[in-house]
């Protein structure tokens, strides 16, 4: 293995000493690039009480290139398709270096709290939450309760 | 909106576990360079990759003249009366008294190679996410 960036030794670090409340992320035995990542459903979000598990990887290049993160926990939700993968603007064209590991999940957080069907990665559900809130809320409650509460 | 409609690619899908390609040579002390191509690779924007011999005529000229203007940036000896930040927020190493930094026109200041490899990718302040060249252009008709 390549030496680990003094940065992602100093990320791990931090987030081991100080952990985001209402979210785990572990590193990878084998891999230090590569992190268990589990996110509890905010309160009063159709996800509430659900534990959501993620992977979360940092590329080659991190930090000049955004973390690549996705779900694997299934969660239903505009923004998160059925493959796990997140609308997340500061994943894709806005991330910036002076963001961190701990920036992106808080920032995950904050979208399960405030989906936002305006700029939907999953349509169908976009399209639903746009209609008939009430009901596609329904379903995330069902999901959460489906996939992310078992055991 | 939808911006994220576009250009998702099933790229992110294999990408976790095991698809880099580990050299693991017990040389590899010392972090080799992640670019690894005798061309010199550039980035007509951030997440486009590419080796000098594909850009186009165009994107040539716009990094030739972002490499022109990154030159312009002041590049001063670190003085942590003067500098609020304690360390560098690309590599989260300290900067040490009198080594040379580089000041953005919003005055945030990066180790030289930190934010000269961010500035290739985008000309924006990576704390602050002001663009670089607007600024400079008011810098120069304000002077
Ligand atoms: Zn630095
Ligand atoms: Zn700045």
């Amino acid at each position: 293995m390549s030496a680990l960036p003094r940065r992602i030794i100093k990320e791990t670090q931090r987030l081991m000493a100080e952990p985001v409340p209402g979210i785990s992320a572990v590193p990878d035995e084998s891999n230090a690039r590569y992190f268990h990542v589990i996110v509890t459903g905010p309160e009063d979000s159709p996800f509430e009480g659900g534990l959501f598990k993620l992977e979360l990887f940092l590329p080659e290049d991190y930090p000049m290139s955004a973390p690549k993160v996705r779900f694997i926990t299934k969660i239903y939700h505009p923004n998160i398709d059925k493959l796990g993968r997140i609308c997340l603007d500061i994943l894709k064209d806005k991330w910036s270096p002076a963001l961190q590991i701990r920036t992106v999940l808080l920032s995950i957080q904050a979208l399960l709290s405030a989906p936002n069907p305006d700029d939907p990665l999953a349509n169908d559900v976009a399209e639903l939450w746009k209609i008939n809130e009430s009901e596609a809320i329904r379903n995330a409650k069902e999901w959460t309760r489906k996939y992310a509460m078992e055991n | 909106m939808g911006n994220c409609l576009k250009g998702t690619s099933n790229e992110d899908i294999s990408l976790l576990r095991g698809n880099e390609s580990s050299s693991d040579n017990q040389h590899d002390v010392i972090q080799s360079p992640p670019y690894r191509e005798r061309v010199p690779v550039y980035y007509p924007a951030p997440n486009d990759r590419r080796p000098a011999n594909q850009l186009s005529e165009e994107e040539q000229i716009r990094i030739a003249r972002r490499i022109g203007l990154m030159e312009h940036l002041p590049i001063l000896a670190y003085d942590d009366s003067i500098n609020k930040n304690k360390e560098c927020v690309i590599c989260m190493i300290e900067f040490k008294i009198g080594e040379e930094v580089r000041y953005l026109p919003c005055m945030h200041v990066y180790h030289v190679s930190c934010i000269d490899d961010w500035l290739m990718r985008s000309f924006t302040c990576p704390s602050c996410m002001e663009p670089v060249d607007a600024a400079l252009l008011t810098s120069y008709d304000t002077n």
